[in-house]
């Protein structure tokens, strides 16, 4: 995967580099032949051209540029060639050395699968952080309207407060205040609800879903019936657009997904059970159940706590760009408070919102990068332990700086085909 | 009009120069991912040139006059390039810890103070004439390398093992060791665990970057004990961790330990288990054959003085020596057989009286030692830090 990365990087450089050229080159010919066609009282001289000004000033950006760039290349390379550092992406091949808590990475792995295993990690924490900082953020800027005065001045004051300080201090807080010394060691752990959930400052673990004879079939019936569910919905909708009548549609798919599942449930005689997690007497060895460990949900949680903060302002500001008539119209028509916000206005709030929210998302992932600080072994943590570990920091840090561009361009790209989607199509 | 497009002309030819200039650097990528495999894709320009400088013998050197040429220029144009520099600088740059009590840490008034931050002030006298000209950068043990490849600091002093793969890899140029150390395990007093067959499944903290982290996957791999490895970047972190129990295992290098041991208000106890060696010494980078020599003996008049009894009290009292090796180490006058008087001079582009200057104004390596180390539990007397005659670690060749 990092192979292929520098290979589209590599690519892209030359890319960009024939493309920047080829243009110039086409606009000076472009200029001559127009030149050309015009009579001598009709062209300016050509110091006066705005178009050889033009191309004038592009080569001489171009060559700022190449200028800065060769020097500091220039420079890359005497430093290294003084002190014999090798570049070249051999590395990658190598024993990393290092292992990872809960990952099968073993030390006789190579470099480059020992930093994908982060950035999987990293994957993690924003696959999970990002949906729950949207809704927390969502929660928090409607709460900003709240008519109750102590829920707006709440809201008010946790988007101030977390908003005003560095990301890096809310984790390193959440980290020691809540998590390290707020949750009892792995060996006193605590463990509410009869053992159901393992509460510890080492991992938690909670129930998940352990499948059991006949689970194979089940997952393709309930596939199905999750299939069926969207039929019924679109049905619902279709009658509801042709007749009037109230659609119902989330209960109607919920009810068929659900009637269908407890059927097959009990026709296959349990398919699945609940997992309990366990914790050996030791307290070291947690099994069964959903585990994670401690530093990922400090980071997750305390991200989420900071950027809800970012999101809310976003809210806000979209809900107060919506029309004040169409709350008046909202209420004109005796919508409640809930029906007000999901069908009139968080509608329209969404689109002006979605294209900020897109860049909070990206700082969220670029953000977590600072799990280094409290042990969570995501990307930057396990590059930045292989600078020690004698593999070269510059081509690492490439490596790196590729990895967070991959992950923000993804990251941009699907929320500007959501955010097109949103738009009002003009006609 | 004639002359101006004529200077246009001269402008498109001139742009398709460096058209194909660059394009010629991406063949020279393409044609490199073709040679060495589909991972050079990138820079391979950097790697052919790497690869040269290696083997010697490689001839794929093609824009470099030679690859044997290019790897002595780089030599000499490095060489007295680190000594000059800080001389006419006036100030030593120095790569320290500042997190690890006795060895690197800095105090409530914002000062660093240590072990190893007492050899920075040992060569700053050696090579300035005053203890005091040095400045320290705090680094964390991943970046220290790259701080040090990059030159941003002269020399790192910050409880780095000498391992082959850094001499090698990180082209790091190891000393004198001035602390010799073995990695070693801490844990609660109250933890049950009393060697390291008692660690199976346990969560142990370690720092990243550091040798203790390749030891520690390496050993307890190699004995088939499973572990939950907690990696933190900075012993800032990893001190809470332990003492509020994420992790019920500390493993760093034995003094380390110790020396947090001693300033924590729970009781902890070492396992008998030490299972590395841990030469700790300061690193300057590679190139720089004069620089490194001069940090060297630097150093090493530390240890020369102590063997000798000489100490930062009574240094003054011994330039009046009858021995003749004391006089020429401290940079007096000798007066040979025929009444005449010379200054030695060893040559290192010092100042003679490069070594009275360490001694009166640091200490010898028994005093620094004891300043730093004694405070936080550590003894010199019977540790393999001793003197070579006292059945220690430390000698030093003879400053003749």
């Amino acid at each position: 995967m990092i192979n292929f990365l520098l290979l589209l990087l590599g690519l892209a450089a030359i890319g960009t580099a024939i493309y920047v050229v080829g243009r110039l080159i086409f606009d000076i010919f472009a200029m001559f032949r127009d030149r050309a066609t015009r009579d001598d009282g009709d062209k300016a001289v050509l110091w006066r051209d705005v178009k050889a000004i033009g191309i004038v000033a592009q080569v001489a950006a171009l060559l700022a540029i190449v200028g800065v760039g060769a020097f500091l290349w220039g420079n890359f390379r005497d430093r290294t060639d003084a002190i014999g550092l090798k570049l070249g992406f051999d590395f990658l091949d190598q024993p990393a050395g290092i292992t990872i808590a809960d990952n099968p990475l073993i030390a006789g792995d190579s470099v480059g699968t020992a930093i994908v295993a982060g950035f999987f990690n990293t994957i993690r924490i924003i696959m999970v952080g990002i949906p729950l900082a949207l809704i927390l953020g969502t929660l928090i800027g409607i709460a900003r309207f709240s008519s109750n005065w102590i829920v707006r001045k709440l809201a008010t004051g946790y988007v101030e407060f977390f908003r005003n300080i560095p990301p890096l201090v809310v984790i390193v807080f959440v980290w020691s205040a809540v998590f390290l010394n707020g949750f009892p060691t792995a060996q006193n752990a605590w463990k509410p609800l009869g053992e159901w959930f393992i509460l510890s400052n080492n991992r938690f673990a909670i129930p998940s879903i352990m499948g059991q004879d006949n689970f194979g079939v089940f997952r393709w019936i309930l596939l199905a019936a999750l299939l069926l569910a969207a039929g019924v919905a679109y049905w619902r909708t279709k009658v509801f657009d042709n007749t009037g009548t109230p659609h119902h549609r989330v209960m109607w798919g919920l009810g068929t997904f659900f009637g269908i599942g407890l059927i097959a449930y009990l026709i296959l005689g349990g398919p699945v059970s609940m997992s309990k997690p366990m914790l050996d007497d030791r307290g070291r060895v947690f099994s069964n159940g959903f585990r994670i460990q401690m530093p990922f949900a400090a980071i997750t949680v305390a991200l989420v706590i900071y950027t809800a903060t970012h999101i809310a302002e976003i809210v806000r500001g979209s809900i107060m760009a919506v029309h004040k008539g169409q709350e008046e119209a909202a209420n004109a028509l005796a919508l409640s408070t809930f029906q007000r916000y999901r069908f009139v206005v968080l509608p329209q709030a969404m689109r002006v919102a979605f294209p900020p929210l897109i860049s909070q998302f990206l700082n969220f992932s670029k953000n977590s990068s600072l799990a280094i600080a409290i042990g969570a072994a995501e990307t930057t943590n396990i590059i930045n332990n292989l600078f020690g570990q004698s593999q070269p920091a510059p081509q690492l840090i490439l490596i790196l700086a590729l990895l967070y561009l991959t992950l923000s361009l993804i990251l941009s790209a699907v929320g500007n085909l959501i955010n097109r989607r949103l738009q009002i199509v003009g006609r | 009009m004639k002359s101006a497009s004529k200077l246009l002309r001269v402008l498109a030819v001139l742009l398709s120069f460096v058209l194909v200039v660059s394009a010629c650097g991406s063949d020279g990528d393409d044609g490199g991912s073709a040679d060495g495999g589909s991972e050079d894709a990138g820079s391979d320009s950097g790697s052919d040139d790497a690869g040269s400088d290696d083997s010697g013998s490689d001839d794929s050197g093609s824009d470099d006059a030679g690859s044997d040429d290019a790897g002595s220029d780089d030599v000499e144009l490095a060489q007295g390039g680190t000594l000059a520099a800080v001389q006419s600088a006036g100030t030593l740059q120095c790569g320290g810890n500042d997190t690890l009590p006795g060895f690197g840490i800095v105090d409530a008034d914002g000062a660093f103070g240590g072990f190893d931050i007492d050899f920075c002030a040992v060569i700053a006298a050696g090579v300035l004439g005053d203890a005091a000209a040095f400045e320290v950068t705090p680094l964390v043990a991943a970046q220290r390398f790259p701080t040090l490849q990059s030159g941003e600091i002269d020399v790192l002093i910050r409880n780095t093992t000498w391992t082959a793969s850094r001499d090698g890899a990180e082209q790091a140029n190891f000393l004198h060791t001035t602390f010799y150390d073995g990695q070693g395990f801490m844990v609660r007093a109250d933890s049950g665990i009393a060697s390291l067959d008692d660690v199976s499944d346990a969560s142990i903290c370690v720092l990243t970057g550091t040798t203790t982290l390749l030891n520690l996957n390496a050993v307890l791999g190699d004995l088939g004990i499973p572990f939950t490895p907690v990696e933190f970047e900075s012993n800032d972190e990893l001190n809470p961790a332990f003492q509020a129990g994420q992790c019920e295992v500390w493993t760093s290098d034995a003094s380390q330990l110790a020396a947090f041991a001693a300033n924590m208000d729970i009781d902890t106890a070492i396992l008998p288990e030490i299972i590395s060696k841990e030469p700790l010494g300061p690193v300057v980078a590679d190139g720089d054959t004069e620089w490194a020599q001069v940090v060297n003996w630097a150093v090493m008049a530390t240890v020369q003085a102590w063997e000798w009894g000489i100490d930062s009290g009574n240094v003054d009292s011994f330039l009046s020596s009858e021995d003749s090796s004391i006089l020429r180490f401290l940079g007096e006058p000798i007066t040979d057989g025929d009444g005449n008087t010379a200054v030695a001079e060893v040559g290192l582009g010092l100042d003679p009286k490069f070594a009275y200057n360490i001694i009166s104004q640091v200490g010898n390596y028994e005093e620094i030692f004891e300043a730093n180390l004694g405070p936080i539990g550590l003894t010199l007397a019977g540790s393999p830090n001793d003197l070579w005659t006292n059945g220690g670690l430390q000698y030093v060749p003879p400053f003749r």
